[in-house]
């Protein structure tokens, strides 16, 4: 494997660093650098969104899902994305429309053109920043401990944390949105070659499909069913995640700026059928490497299951290309989330052109920071804090909604009520208040009060 | 409006609809009845195999659905 490494992994780093001087020369203003200079034709806008979407959490936190939780997780991920992707097709024809109108630096600026206040450019910046640090620590997390079980004579997970930023950083802010968008098309593809190869292996083990549920009965029949062994899969936590991920489109900085700069709605609503396609290409592989560890490494943590049946089971060469396929999907990700985050910040800033790309660049170097922080202080439970980031950056949905869909200003009022679903869903999370209210999952609870609040604001004006 | 453009957004409604039946039944013991591994496909649990047809049938729908939405190129920005 090693030797395999040494071999890939620079032509890997070369091609980054390609992409990122290419682009740098691209660049002629701040626009450029930002929101990449030309618009986004399909297959490039696909690739990006994609890569952006499916990261270290489709590699390594899913697989563990499957392994620890079941089959439930396929109505998790693979039912809600699907729908997730039909919604897509609406979202994208709203959000031009408006964008049309208004011109768009960035979801926080447009927020704060449409609402005709600040305010609600900070709300939705407040939400993005609490929720999307901890999602790109996750990736970072995921990928240092996954290194440092891998080598465990090298570095600790912290050093592999470290570098991993800084390899982020520099191709970041050496060519901006550009080089962030063609390393996506370079991370998805190897994403998705790595992860077939490896469910190949696996089941090649199993012997066939049918073999393989058989072995999982034997060991833990729950697998097969809802809500799993563990209980998580219960209807009302389906639900959520159900209607949080509807919200992911919207609501996540990172893919609306995609939508935004595609070509034209055609691309932008074929982008989603191939997302979609995509979405089963990505997911399907990752039930064989869950179930393989639920029959094999079953008493595991996360990292050693993941190092045995990632690394270890596999050929060299495997290995290798699957090292620099997680790697690659924690960068697509965590840039993609990071740059936006600083997109975000620039759209709601008023200074001279000079001082906001100053400003702009220094804040995603402090995104990045607090990543790096977050990913050594985190869990490694690594779905179900995705889960909590999407869950909360799903409360600015609604009124994210009511800004694209309302001819006018729309009522104030959702803002309010966004402030306080996001202090309540944080104090819930830290433990002030209860998770359930009335039996009642709060994130639930708050979505279904935003979501009414919203209707109610857009019916009486 | 022209006939096509009717068309259009009839099968655009009709998706629609079918959207938030199949969003519905996902949710019920149809397709995750709870310890309900039976009956299989091809050796398949159930609540997977029903599953994959949903998550199928919501991307071709999202295939339908760009073919047939009713917002014009007009009302694009670009």
């Amino acid at each position: 494997m090693k030797t395999w490494l040494l071999i890939l992994f620079p032509v890997y780093l070369t091609l980054l660093i390609f992409f990122a001087f290419w682009s740098k020369k691209q660049n002629k203003s701040s626009s450029d650098f930002i929101l990449g200079g030309s618009p986004l034709g399909l297959f490039v806008g696909f690739m990006t969104v994609a890569a952006t979407i499916f990261s270290t959490f489709t590699l390594m936190g899913l697989p563990d899902f499957f392994r620890l939780h079941g089959i439930g997780a396929w109505i998790f991920v693979g039912v809600s994305d699907g729908a997730m992707v039909f919604g897509i097709l609406w979202f994208a024809f709203h959000l031009r429309k408006k964008v049309a109108l208004k011109g768009f630096n960035g979801m926080g600026g447009l927020l704060k053109s449409c609402y005709g206040t600040s305010w609600a450019g900070y709300i939705y910046f407040a939400g993005i920043f609490l929720f999307l640090i901890p999602y790109v620590a996750i990736q970072i997390r995921g990928i240092s401990i996954f290194l440092e079980a891998a080598f465990p004579a090298a570095l600790p997970s912290w050093g592999w944390a470290i570098l991993i930023v800084a390899l982020m950083l520099f191709y970041s802010e050496t060519g901006g949105l550009k080089a962030i968008i063609y390393a996506d098309v370079l991370q998805g593809t190897i994403l998705l070659i790595a992860v077939w190869i490896i469910a190949a292996t696996c089941m090649k083990s199993f012997g066939s499909i049918s073999d393989m549920f058989v072995q999982v009965e034997r060991m833990e029949p729950r697998l097969l069913s809802t809500p799993g062994p563990q209980g998580l899969f219960s209807v009302q936590f389906l639900i959520a995640t159900f209607v949080v991920i509807q919200f992911y489109p919207s609501t996540q900085p990172q893919i609306v700026i995609r939508i935004a700069i595609m070509k034209d709605l055609k691309a932008a609503q074929r982008m989603a059928v191939a997302l979609g396609g995509f979405m089963l290409l990505i997911f399907i592989p990752t039930i064989a490497i869950g179930l393989y560890g639920a029959v094999h490494y079953s008493d595991l943590s996360t990292a050693d299951f993941l190092v045995q049946a990632l690394l270890f089971d596999q050929l060299g060469w495997v290995a290798a290309v699957t090292i620099i396929g997680l790697i690659a999907a924690a960068l697509s990700t965590s840039d993609s989330q990071i740059f936006a985050l600083g997109t975000e910040l620039r759209s709601l800033l008023m200074h001279r052109q000079k001082h906001v790309m100053l400003l702009t660049r220094l804040a995603i170097a402090f995104f990045a920071i607090a990543s790096l922080v977050f990913s050594i202080v985190s869990s490694d439970q690594l779905v179900l804090l995705a889960r909590v980031s999407f869950a909360g950056t799903a409360l600015l949905g609604p009124m994210v909604m009511l800004a694209i869909l309302t001819t006018g200003p729309p009522g104030r009022e959702i803002l309010v009520a966004t402030a306080i679903a996001i202090v309540l869903f944080t104090m819930s999370l830290a433990g002030s208040i209860p998770e359930f209210i009335m039996g009642l999952r709060l994130d639930l609870l708050l979505m279904l009060t935003l979501s009414l609040v919203g209707v109610v604001s857009r019916w009486f004006r | 409006m022209n006939p096509s453009g009717r068309r259009k957004r009839m099968v655009w409604r009709v998706l629609c609809g079918l959207f938030v039946v199949l969003s519905v039944i996902t949710f019920t013991p149809w397709v995750i009845p709870a310890h309900t591994i039976e009956p299989r496909l091809w050796g398949v649990p159930y609540t997977l195999w029903t599953g994959f047809i949903i998550a199928t049938i919501f991307v071709f729908m999202t295939y339908l659905g760009a073919l047939f939405f009713p917002g014009s190129e007009k009302e694009d920005p670009s």
